[in-house]
């Protein structure tokens, strides 16, 4: 089984790359929403899987590589390129500003810290007069759904490769470390705080060129797109879902989802977003390790499983 | 005199969000779980007292408490049978369930009220009276009024009764607790459902000074966290002085630098606050 799993992924990438040339337009057009959410959420992943620390507030890395790219489209007539370089940068500088001081707050501090990021940057960005304040940017148009697809979808291959690296590599065992006793893990030697904020600007990286991209593909930027809240719902449920810290679970549970919610978005929107809550709500109760778990324990799996993870946590 | 007047406003506005805390505070202590659908909470008792108001034609003030009592029995069942099952697990677990549960009342909420502006406005809601040349709006200063001595009920009670002193002892050890007879799942549920009394009733005066959506919770919760944490978690006069803190520092913001960056100041207070005094939460009610 865990064999298969690597040319199985190789597979499953090289079908989803011919896509474009047999696929309609929608599918293009879905699969890019697809492909750029589950970037996000195997981004999540490195801090929030790997680290055991929960963002709420990684939409803004989002939000500043969307306005990064755009600004430099719009103002400068920079290309596309470079207008993603920037965003980049843009992203990993706050990742790092935000990180440093809020990192080395613990558990439940951290996260409830991020919870307030994304209004705040929203603030910010929508009384500067560079990023079009309130009314936002509009950039150059560009009609070529295939390329963006297959950015898309190199973006999203290259990020699981990272986070491949990182499931076997010393700095992920460091982070895992963090992430089951961070006391621990400071008596062998890693430096927790470092780690930390560099797993942070590491996702802020893949975030920020997901927002580039979806920029640009777009051809529309404003504040409350850019830094949308919902953005990072959807990114952990996705994640949690698939299971976090694990290499694949996060794409498995985003491709899911975002068909699942394709299907119920086209009957009633808000019911497709309710859904997503009772899935975190049930997934938290009944598979607390993600439906990586559960594949994972394959026929064995039965109604014992989900009695056995209540059983271990209820009162 | 304008500053006076901000001051004022930021006192009386702060008490309310001191309330907001208290409930997240109490839940916290005792449950050790920090509640992220707090704010959501607050939203549903706003809203209960809306409807009570402009359905049933009960005045806000007496529909305060019928809000409290609907709002405790949503929390004691939402305790007794969701959270209980995970209440063991990691922090992790306990944050995600909860941001889950946000998600599902805010677009509960949406499908159900609409996503439109409400505000429970009685026949008073514009009247205030003149102070030594300070206009005193009196809604503002009745959900002063309701916020400090929601917080002395609360002080009573955990000080001053049976079930307080169970709520301490679950606090400060459960084992123990539980050995002299304590029934930690009902005494938990009992606790979610005081605190998402309390925060009906802070959505419901919440609803007469300001407006009610359907997503209004985030930043309310947040907000309480901030106060829950500069007010620590052992005395509920503290969570409403540090309410009053944020209060007054929101509206020196509004005046001072603009409106839109009331959010930017919540936050960076919170992050000073975090970084400054982070042991301050102490683990006891």
């Amino acid at each position: 089984m865990k064999r298969l799993i690597l040319p199985l992924a190789v597979l499953v990438a090289l079908a989803l790359a011919v896509l474009p040339m047999v696929g309609s337009d929608t599918m293009v057009q879905f699969g890019i929403n697809a492909l750029l959410l589950a970037t996000l959420a195997q981004s999540w992943n490195i801090l929030g899987g790997f680290g055991g620390y929960v963002s709420f507030g990684n939409s803004v890395f989002y939000g500043l590589g969307t306005y990064g790219t755009a600004i430099a489209m719009t103002n400068y007539n920079l290309p596309f390129g470079v207008g993603l370089v920037i965003g980049v940068i843009l992203a990993m500088t706050g990742a790092a500003l935000v990180g440093l001081p809020i990192l080395r707050l613990r558990g439940p501090y951290f996260a409830i810290a991020t919870l307030g990021l994304n209004g705040a940057m929203m603030a910010i960005f929508s009384n500067l007069p560079i990023a079009g304040s309130n009314i936002g940017l509009v950039l150059p148009l560009a009609r070529n759904d295939a390329m963006f697809y297959e950015l898309a979808l190199g973006l999203l291959v290259v990020c699981t490769l990272t986070v491949l690296w990182i499931s076997r590599s010393r700095y992920g065992m460091g982070l895992i470390a963090i992430r089951e006793d961070e006391d621990a893990a400071g008596v062998m030697g890693v430096n927790a705080t470092l780690w930390k904020v560099s797993a942070l600007v590491l996702a802020s990286i893949f975030t920020a060129v997901a927002g580039g991209i979806h920029a640009y593909w777009s051809t529309f930027v404003d504040p409350a797109s850019a830094f949308d809240s919902t953005l990072n719902v959807r990114m952990v449920i996705m994640c949690v879902f698939g299971g976090p810290g694990t290499v694949f679970g996060p794409v498995i549970g985003s491709f899911v989802l975002s068909a699942v919610y394709e299907v119920l978005a086209a009957q009633i929107s808000t019911a497709a977003a309710l859904l997503f809550g009772f899935v975190i709500v049930l997934a938290v109760v009944f598979m607390p390790r993600g439906l990586a778990d559960v594949v994972k324990g394959g026929r064995a799996i039965s109604w014992r499983y989900f009695i056995r993870n209540i059983r271990e946590n209820r009162l | 005199m304008v500053l006076a007047q901000i001051l004022l406003n930021g006192i009386l506005l702060g008490g309310l969000y001191g309330l907001m805390a208290l409930g997240m505070a109490l839940v916290w202590g005792v449950l050790n779980i920090v509640n992220l659908s707090h704010g959501a909470l607050i939203m549903l008792g706003g809203y209960t007292v809306y409807y009570l108001f402009t359905l049933a034609g009960i005045d806000p003030f007496v529909a305060l408490p019928i809000a409290m009592v609907v709002m405790f029995a949503a929390g004691f069942a939402l305790q007794w049978g969701l959270l209980n099952l995970v209440v063991r697990s990691k922090m992790l677990n306990t944050l995600l369930i909860t941001f889950g549960l946000d998600v599902v009342l805010t677009f509960a909420a949406q499908l159900v009220f609409t996503a439109d502006f409400r505000t429970i406005n009685p026949s008073y809601a514009g009247a205030n009276f003149p102070v030594l040349g300070l206009t005193v709006p009196v809604v503002r200063l009745a959900a002063f009024c309701v916020a400090v001595a929601l917080a002395a009920g609360v002080w009573f009670l955990l000080n001053r009764m049976p079930l307080g002193r169970a709520i301490r002892a679950t606090a400060q050890n459960l084992t123990a607790a539980r050995l002299y007879g304590v029934n930690p799942r009902k005494l938990y549920a009992i606790t979610f459902g005081i605190g998402a009394a309390l925060a009906g009733a802070a959505g419901g005066l919440y609803g007469m000074i300001s407006n009610l959506t359907p997503y209004m919770g985030a930043s309310l919760t947040a907000k309480s966290f901030v106060i829950a944490i500069i007010g620590g978690l052992a005395n509920p006069f503290n969570v409403i002085l540090g309410g009053i803190f944020v209060g007054i520092a929101e509206s020196l913001t509004a005046l001072y630098i603009g409106p839109t960056y009331t959010d930017v100041i919540s936050f960076g207070l919170l992050v000073v606050v975090l970084v400054v005094r982070p042991k301050r939460a102490v683990r006891a009610a």
